[in-house]
């Protein structure tokens, strides 16, 4: 089918409309076609707000011809993962629990993107309540990876729909969540850009919880320089989140100098590199190389206490999920997910004193990634060390041995939730099967503007963020 | 060690944190249960001395 603005990126797409050269309304009609064209098959959206949509695109397309002032997001589309409250349209978590939840009023960030002009065609699948790595939901159907047509693989979550709906052209950009990598794992899997930001960047108020000391909310998008002018909009200081910072919010998209000429980049071999399956390895080490090549200084560095990360965050996760849940587990057991439930059940048989222990070693890892950083402006490993499972597959084969699935894919992305820092996940090749290949460039608080120069140049070198899967 | 894990053992471990679980499900969660202690007594063995543990999140 012909692909139109499908795969046309966010900062296109805002000048073409804001210059008048591109309809508002006839890039939401075309997005809609898409989603009603292709989402049977792949399942991204639980919601689609149609009528809403193109209403909000009439209202766009009349402020342009009246000259009214336009935000940078004027007229662009965008699709929210279904923990996101918006006003007047459900918000379920990918749960039965809360099918029938109509928050009154919007997430801050989903406020910000609207008062930026951004239009939300419709809510996305996800795990429900965003306990697990893998993409499945029990109750809704589980999204399909569109890199694959025949075998039905795992397009990685918990932001599934949001990593299927950007790999699939249903959407230019969309919001994830990321508490141990659903943010970073699609887009790996799903071969898009997807950003986690600092612990405290961006606001998560009205963002349904997992793991409050571990979630993070950020922009899934096919380039880097879309994650910039998202980010721009998302981030800053929000009273209703007491988790974010204060500190201005730069000029993303203005920093992408496509220049990284004496950039530190020290690659992450041991426990990542090292876990990885051979064609992984070999893509990220030639993207070192790469950007080697284009100036940036790269060695290696080592974190020897993420070893300790998988028991440490289980137990901060666990026992903050449990939490949450506690009361819908006494009143509605049966309603859950049964993988999901005993993942929360299991809550109940962590100490206080695990937690503890989970939180000092979560001290270990930030002083020893903070310590990397002090001599380096980036980070570059693995985003997950295989490429997507099939959505039936429990274990698999790591460069290091035989590993669970679900622990396979969060493996190198947690570290980085437990200790805060902004990890950006680019595609970085294709192996076996036309399978995407994804790396995480990782930098210091609060200095998402390197990451995402370093993201940027990289997709000024290659052109696997612009390879598209080819759909029926 | 298994001792540690007997069915009565868990379901006072589960009526403490509040949870009334039936024996047959405090019984399929059992396996998943002493994997979950595992991995968190290898915590223990980490040298982790007097390292403050995390509390607050670089709030800038």
């Amino acid at each position: 089918m012909s692909t139109g603005v499908a795969f046309t990126p966010v900062t296109d797409l805002a000048r073409m409309i804001a210059s008048k050269a591109i309809s508002p309304v006839e890039v939401v009609r075309a997005q809609l076609e898409r989603i009603t064209a292709l989402d049977g098959t792949l399942r991204a959206y639980l919601t689609v707000c149609d009528e809403a949509a193109l209403a909000a695109a009439r209202a766009a397309e009349s402020a342009l011809v009246a000259g009214r002032p336009a935000g940078p997001l004027h007229g662009v589309p965008i699709a929210l993962k279904d923990l996101y409250d918006t006003a007047g349209v459900r918000t379920t978590g990918g749960s039965t629990i809360l099918a029938d939840r109509v928050p009154e009023a919007d997430a801050t960030v989903v406020r910000r993107l609207r008062e930026a002009g951004a239009i939300v065609l419709g809510k996305l699948h996800m795990v429900e309540f965003a306990y697990g790595p893998e993409g499945l939901n029990a109750h809704h159907g589980s999204p399909r990876n569109p890199w694959d047509a025949v075998v039905e693989r795992m397009p990685g979550g918990s932001s599934s729909g949001s990593g299927v709906a950007v790999a699939a052209g249903l959407a230019p950009a969309a919001l994830g969540s990321d508490t141990g990598g659903s943010i970073r794992i699609p887009a790996s899997l799903c071969g898009i850009t997807g950003l986690k930001p600092t612990y405290g960047r961006v606001s998560r108020a009205g963002v349904l919880p997992l793991a409050w000391s571990m979630d993070h909310v950020g922009p899934m998008t096919r380039t880097a320089a879309d994650a910039a002018l998202l980010l721009r909009v998302m981030a800053g200081y929000d009273p209703a989140d007491a988790s974010t910072s204060v500190l201005p919010v730069p000029d993303y998209l203005g920093a992408l100098s496509g220049d990284v000429k004496g950039l530190r980049v020290g690659l992450l071999r041991r426990f990542f590199l090292e876990s990885a399956t051979p064609e992984v390895r070999a893509a990220v080490e030639t993207a070192a190389r790469a950007l080697e090549q284009a100036g940036a200084v790269v060695d290696e560095v080592a974190l020897p206490a993420v070893a300790h990360v998988g028991a440490a965050s289980y137990a901060v996760v666990a026992s903050e999920a449990l939490a949450y849940h506690t009361g819908w587990l006494k009143s509605r057991p049966g309603d859950y997910d049964p993988e999901v439930r005993t993942r929360l059940q299991l809550g109940a048989f962590i100490t206080g004193a695990h937690y503890v222990r989970g939180q000092q070693v979560r001290a270990l890892v930030r002083g020893e990634v903070d310590a990397a950083l002090a001599r380096r402006d980036v980070l570059l490993a693995p985003a997950t060390p295989l490429t997507a499972p099939r959505l039936d597959e429990r274990q698999t084969t790591l460069g290091d041995g035989p590993s669970d699935v679900r622990g396979a894919l969060i493996r190198l992305t947690r570290p980085f939730n437990f200790s805060g820092h902004p990890a950006c996940a680019v595609p970085c090749g294709f192996g076996t099967g036309g399978l995407p290949i994804g790396m995480q460039i990782i930098g210091r608080p609060f200095d998402e503007a390197t990451v995402l120069r370093a993201a940027d140049a990289y997709q000024r070198l290659t052109d696997w963020h612009s390879r598209r899967p080819v759909l029926a | 060690m298994d001792d540690v894990f007997d069915l009565d053992t868990l379901r006072g471990a589960a009526r403490l944190a509040g949870f009334a679980w039936s024996d047959a499900e405090l019984e399929a969660l059992r396996p998943a249960i002493q994997a979950s202690l595992r991995l968190l007594a290898t915590l223990e063995a980490v040298p982790l001395g007097a390292v403050e543990p995390t509390t607050q999140y670089r709030i800038l």
